[in-house]
């Protein structure tokens, strides 16, 4: 019986939601409907704010002047929206795409405010229960900044070792992103039997889920039972003069965890580079390499000076998607050491910042470091996408 | 320069043969063009012989020399492609000189010879801009420069007018003829337009489904065509033919079917006896049906009705029908009638041509 009541929730849930894009869609529909005539604005600022009100009075009803100046405040500002912006012919896309637009502010647009907001309070695990208690928290203007790159967020590690260490990580994933899903993609656009058989499997380790993905693999660096290590210790049984140079099984997940991570996350990282640069390989006319031929290049000569350059203006925009994500990857950093008493030894500076907020509970230090984050990614977005104009202006 | 062989080349991809056994000969400072419709080969004869195809069966020989397994950069020819294939990352210069870096030729060298290029074909103030910033006409000739650049024992073009709209074309086929004056090169042109083939070629090859039909001058080549697809490619508007069967009728020979009864003179067919009952293809080609006048070398009047007129200018083209037949006569302008009138018409025998219909192959002189 448990599973008709899990049924009976999810569709609960989904006519919920379903009502309440209905709601939205209709308040919507008014305002696209009769927005351009005079009795408008002040018929829908009486009328909306009085409805809003109604429906907080079935939750509850405290201080409803203050909650009705709210209504009244942000039905102004969406006439206000509707007066400047929705203009012309083109109302119907408008509507149609509103209720996705608020989802999108709900979403994505509040958090992001109110990240901002504890950036500049102090909530932490002593503060907590006196906001719950009386909705304050202390202001400390720039000083939760400041102590981004003065403390530690974590209990070993200085923000400015993450922040190397991240750098990196970043550079050492997406230089072995490229070369391998580049490698792979010249491979795959010869023509090859089974090449659709290759490249379906090589592109696994992308479609799988990166949670079952990354921890199958931890288990493959087990120290005793993964398969690295016995392939290791095989190696240096059968080849005693090996064992002498120093192979043998490794202590992957304790001695060396950011190898282990990295390894794990070039493996996961390259199929995508290689679907892009085979995209990009195939869009180049082979009659460009037919001119090499007659002119001469070498096989390397046509890669340096046809290939390279040609598949630029695929390569500058999946570059900067996967140094972001490379730069953002908590998922296997987490997965692979950051359990309960894990080791500080492969933490980046997003996985220290999940630490500081939900190991440490620093809420408001962590606000202000993943804004600090988010800076770094933004100029190093920029820094790409100049780049990707300029290699765009070349064709 | 230099002479080129094709000698019995078959070219399969799997189990379709796109050429089958291809001889040509090419002499030196020759301007041969290769004609066709597409899919017939033309192209892939050209890419075997620059080296971007394998070749099946046969030999390729550039200066006696045996070329089929050399690289192709090691062939000494040039090849202009359809699309240009100018590299887009690099500007007319570095596209010029490509093939000189490359092999690592001094610096000095270099600028002369883009210089010399770009002064033959007028790209001097074009060096410095990028493939994308040039004209159809502008990207052609820097296609062509890189070619000259090179210093090749043979030009090879690849339809390179197909691009360019009809009066570029124009342009840019005097462009090549004046260029082929000036370097004095074996050039081996590929088109499907047989315009350009008959003003360019000192030598047209025709091909047709991987075979060469006839290989010989322009003028030849139109006024004797081998065969019917020769006879139906070369010349436009296309030449009308008739099919019927040959009778011997006292010691004249007549062209007979449905609608029309033609005597042949003997300077088309001698031994008329030995052709009696053989079923032919007659063709005349537009030019050749006089329509209401006499030429001294004319065959019996005939009674046609005009369907269409379309006035090119200078010339008409007349749409006529005959009995069950439809045919094509291109007369001086202005010939004032209406549609649906009635017409006298012959044919100029000097310039008639009788085939097998089995065969397809030419049988009058």
């Amino acid at each position: 019986m448990d599973i008709l009541r899990s049924v009976y929730q999810v569709a609960g849930f989904i006519v919920l939601i379903s009502l309440g894009v209905a709601v939205l869609e209709g308040y919507f529909y008014y305002h696209f409907k009769y927005y351009a005539r005079s009795w408008f604005f002040p018929a829908a600022l009486t009328v909306f704010p009085l409805l809003a009100l109604a429906g907080y009075y079935g939750v509850t009803w405290e201080h409803p002047l203050r909650v009705w100046a709210y209504f009244v405040a942000a039905e102004a500002l969406v006439c206000a929206a509707f007066r400047n912006i929705v203009k012309g012919r083109n109302t119907l896309p408008y509507l149609l795409l509103a209720p996705a637009f608020v989802g999108l502010a709900l979403l994505l647009v509040y958090p992001f405010m109110f990240e901002v907001y504890l950036s500049f309070h102090d909530l932490k695990l002593t503060t907590i229960m006196m906001w719950k208690n009386t909705g304050h928290i202390p202001f400390v203007g720039l000083r939760q900044y400041w102590n981004v790159f003065t403390t530690s967020p974590l209990s070993e590690v200085s923000f400015w070792a993450l922040v190397g260490r991240t750098l990196v990580w970043t550079f050492s994933n997406v230089f072995f992103h490229v070369l391998g899903g580049f490698a792979l993609a010249l491979l795959l656009n010869n023509s090859i039997r089974f090449k659709g058989v290759y490249r379906t499997l090589l592109v696994i380790p992308w479609a799988m889920p990166q949670v079952v993905a990354v921890l199958a693999m931890r288990g493959e660096f087990h120290a005793t039972n993964g398969f690295v290590n016995i392939v290791l210790g095989r190696i240096a049984a059968a080849f005693p003069f090996l064992a002498h140079l120093g192979v043998g099984p490794v202590q992957w997940l304790s001695d060396y965890p950011l190898l282990t991570c990295t390894i794990i996350n070039v493996w996961l990282g390259i199929p995508f580079m290689m679907v892009v640069i085979l995209g990009g390989l195939q869009s180049i006319s082979s009659s460009y390499y037919d001119a090499a031929d007659i002119d001469g290049a070498s096989y390397f000569q046509k890669l340096r000076y046809i290939t390279v350059p040609l598949i630029r203006p695929v390569l500058m925009p999946a570059l900067t998607l996967g140094t972001v994500w490379t730069f953002n990857n908590i998922n296997v950093i987490y997965l692979v050491t950051g359990q309960a008493g894990g080791t500080e030894q492969a933490d980046i500076l997003v996985s220290a910042l999940y630490k500081a907020a939900f190991t440490y509970n620093r809420y408001s230090y962590s606000a202000a470091f993943a804004i600090v984050v988010f800076a770094m990614l933004f100029f190093i977005s920029v820094f790409y996408l100049h780049g990707f104009d300029a290699a765009k202006d070349e064709r | 320069m230099a002479s080129v062989e094709f000698k019995g080349i078959v070219k399969r991809f799997k189990d379709n043969t796109v050429l089958n056994g291809v001889d040509v000969d090419i002499k030196d400072h020759e301007f041969v063009v290769i004609v066709g419709p597409s899919g017939c080969g033309k192209t892939t004869l050209l890419r075997m012989l620059a080296g971007l195809e394998e070749v099946t069966d046969g030999e390729i020989l550039i200066d006696a020399l045996r070329v089929n397994e050399l690289h192709p950069s090691k062939r000494q020819i040039a090849m202009v492609f359809q699309d240009y294939a100018l590299y887009p990352h690099m500007t007319v210069e570095e596209n010029m000189s490509f093939a000189l870096r490359l092999k690592r030729t001094g610096r000095s060298e270099i600028e002369a010879r883009v210089q010399e290029a770009a002064g033959i074909l007028q790209l001097q103030k074009l060096l410095k801009r990028m493939p994308k910033q040039l004209s159809g006409g502008q990207r052609q000739r820097v296609a062509i420069g890189r070619a000259i650049v090179r210093n090749p024992k043979v030009f090879l073009f690849d339809e390179p007018l197909s691009n360019l709209d009809a009066k570029l074309r124009e342009e840019m086929r005097v462009e090549i003829a004046k260029l082929y004056q000036r370097l004095n090169a074996t050039i081996i042109y590929v088109t499907h337009d047989q315009v350009e083939a008959m003003t360019l070629a000192g030598r047209i090859v025709v091909m047709n489904k991987g075979i060469v039909q006839q290989v010989g001058s322009p003028i030849e080549v139109y006024r004797k065509p081998a065969n019917l697809f020769v006879a139906g490619f070369i010349g436009s508007p296309t030449m009308n033919f008739f099919s019927g069967q040959l009778r011997s009728e006292g010691d004249r020979l007549l062209f007979v079917n449905e609608n029309m009864k033609l005597p042949i003179p003997s300077f088309l067919l001698h031994d008329g006896d030995r052709h009696a009952g053989r079923e032919v293809v007659v063709g005349v080609r537009p030019d050749d049906v006089l329509v209401g006048r006499d030429g001294a070398e004319c065959s019996g009047k005939m009674e046609a009705v005009l369907e269409v007129c379309e006035l090119l200018g200078h010339r008409e083209n007349l749409y006529l029908k005959l009995g069950g037949l439809r045919l094509l006569a291109t007369v001086e302008a202005f010939f004032d009638r209406s549609p649906g009138s009635a017409v006298t018409l012959c044919f100029n025998y000097r310039n008639m041509h009788v085939f097998d219909a089995a065969t397809e192959r030419r049988i009058s002189e």
